[in-house]
């Protein structure tokens, strides 16, 4: 019994929770730039957080981010349509057992190991980022396409659609939103682990976290830290925007 | 259903009793020197370090040497971060350990200026930390444990670098040769990068400065990719190992950093025996036993635990 009142309430609900992560998320920029402006900060504080130093950052980290991301759905979400087909059946436990341990093994030990094995920089760390954030867009694509009510399936055959066809307008369209969702999960991952690309000299917020703790300077670390949580909040916020506005009309 | 169950089971049991296997492959062999009796009988002392190799091998020969005096040793190793571990021992979480003469100086006693003699870097650090802090540095050992700019000693001959002149020259003529890569510590210290670019005039651009975990630096310095010149320190074991070359520090820029056993002063007070007990190791520290020492783990891949042990056990002293 939906009211006129019930329905306004929840999409005055709905507005507030769109605003609240990206208020969040300025209200700590700016906090921040209020602090590097007005503390006492020493000569070694003054170096690590200069505005150039925090811009060239987070430039670099949202770099990582996007691209990381993208390549993870390039990898992920064609692997995980075609570990549903029937071919598939055997190969994709093994391509899942991979993923996982793909997010298991701890991502400075890889980023480490491919800078010994291939070379540092920015590819390295993109690579090591996509075995990390790989799991949740490829488990999140097979269940997606594992999930549409068989029914529909066989009335799409039923119709004299082919394989390729029942794919491409019932299967794929009705698992957006958990292939979405499985991408946002990446996203936010990859904004933490990005932190890690300082060591093989792929630049990020990290360095800024890093130098607060070799150096023990508490306000550089905590800013480095807050930085990334609130990219972290952007993003996220982005992502919604994009399952919303991606969604098939009609779900 | 059952036979899930039953696998289940049996992979959960598997992985609990991976644990009795993993037992501490880490403990020192029971050494004649864990007894009740000597001189440091009855003593609660905590040693800590830095997180590098050497920093590990100089704390476990701290623990082992106290503890075969009687002493009961609690070990904080490996604290990322030389103003960490100050700070542990400046507010009396950590007793003691090993720092640098140079490093006190500029990081902690907040000087500009190294002092260009070995001694009276020695003890001015000494008699100030005192003062100010009730930190006590002992006498200093001979090793000499210098940030160094490090070349492939090839690399060294084709390009004409032996000196740091010589490598700010070719930063400014050559700079795609000159390639760098330090640490995030050494960029961020005054003593470090800043103070070096200052010093003699090196010119990069950003892209050719890259910035490295402490370890992989010797790794890519040996391959010359992503830099041809990189930040070491002068006692470790992987300079000679990678063929590696140190340029000259012909201008002097570099404090000295003997290696000196820091203890707090009230611990001293209390048990004055930790100076005799630890002045025979002291004695023994040059630059190439600590070379050695670091490639047994770094190269040899040994635990800093078994090569401390196996160290004081040759020279009788534990």
């Amino acid at each position: 019994m939906s009211t006129v009142l019930d329905i306004r309430s929840s999409a005055a609900r709905r507005s507030t929770g769109l605003w609240l992560l990206p208020a969040i998320s300025v209200a700590i920029g700016a906090g921040v730039l209020i602090f590097i402006r007005f503390a006492n900060l020493d000569s070694i504080e003054a170096r690590a957080l200069a505005p150039d130093a925090i811009i060239a950052a987070t430039a670099q980290h949202v770099n990582l981010v996007v691209v990381s991301t993208i390549a993870t759905i390039l990898i992920g979400v064609p692997l995980g349509v075609l570990l549903t087909r029937r071919g598939a059946r055997l190969i994709g436990g093994p391509v899942l057992a991979l993923a996982s341990g793909g997010q298991a093994i701890p991502s400075i030990g890889v980023l480490v190991l491919l800078a010994i094995l291939f070379s540092t920089g920015f590819w390295m760390a993109v690579a090591a980022l996509v075995l990390y954030a790989l799991l949740p867009v490829l488990r999140n694509t097979m269940v997606g396409i594992q999930q549409v009510d068989r029914t529909l399936i066989d009335a799409g055959r039923g119709m004299g659609m082919t394989r390729g066809m029942v794919l491409r307008s019932i299967e794929l369209p009705l698992a957006v939103p958990l292939i979405l969702a499985g991408i946002r999960v990446a996203l936010i991952l990859n904004v933490g682990v990005a932190t890690l690309a300082t060591f093989t000299n792929a630049g990020g917020l990290g360095s800024i976290i890093t130098t607060g703790i070799v150096l023990n300077r508490f306000p550089v670390l905590v800013i480095g830290s807050l930085l990334t949580i609130a990219l972290a909040l952007l993003v996220d916020w982005l992502a919604g925007i994009g399952e919303r506005y991606l969604r098939p009309k009609g779900l | 259903m059952r036979k899930s169950l039953i696998f289940a089971g049996l992979a959960v049991s598997v992985l609990a009793l991976s644990g009795c296997a993993l037992g501490s492959t880490d403990s020192p062999e029971p050494t004649a020197g864990t007894a009740t009796s000597g001189e440091l009988a009855g003593a609660n002392v905590t040693v800590g370090s830095k997180e590098f190799t050497e920093q590990l091998i100089l704390c476990e020969i701290t623990a082992q040497r106290l503890e075969a005096q009687g002493a009961t040793v609690k070990r904080i190793c490996g604290m990322t971060g030389s103003a960490t571990v100050r700070d542990a021992e400046v507010s009396g979480d950590i007793d003691t350990y090993w720092e640098y003469t140079g490093t006190g100086w500029i990081s902690y006693l907040k000087h500009t200026e190294p002092i260009q003699n070995e001694e009276e870097q020695y003890t001015t650090v000494r008699d100030e930390d005192l003062a100010q802090n009730q930190i006590a540095w002992l006498p200093p050992a001979e090793a000499n444990n210098t940030y160094a700019v490090a070349v492939k000693t090839e690399t060294a001959k084709e390009l004409g670098v032996t000196t740091l002149s010589e490598y700010a020259e070719l930063s400014q003529s050559n700079p795609a040769e000159a390639t760098f890569c330090g640490a995030s510590e050494f960029f961020g210290r005054n003593d470090g990068w800043p103070g070096l670019v200052e010093a003699y005039g090196i010119s990069l651009p950003d892209s050719g400065v890259a910035t490295l975990a402490e370890g992989p630096i010797y790794d890519a310095v040996g391959k010359g990719d992503p830099c041809k010149f990189g930040e070491v320190f002068a006692t470790d074991g992987r300079i000679a190992a990678l063929g590696l070359t140190v340029l000259e520090d012909d201008k002097s820029f570099f404090p000295y950093y003997n290696l000196s056993l820091t203890v707090r002063q009230e611990i001293l007070d209390k048990h004055p025996a930790i100076s005799e007990t630890m002045a025979p190791v002291t004695e023994l520290l040059t630059t190439q036993t600590l070379q050695d020492l670091n490639a047994q783990v770094d190269v040899d891949g040994k635990t800093p635990v078994a090569v401390a042990s196996a160290w004081l056990s040759e020279n009788n002293l534990n």
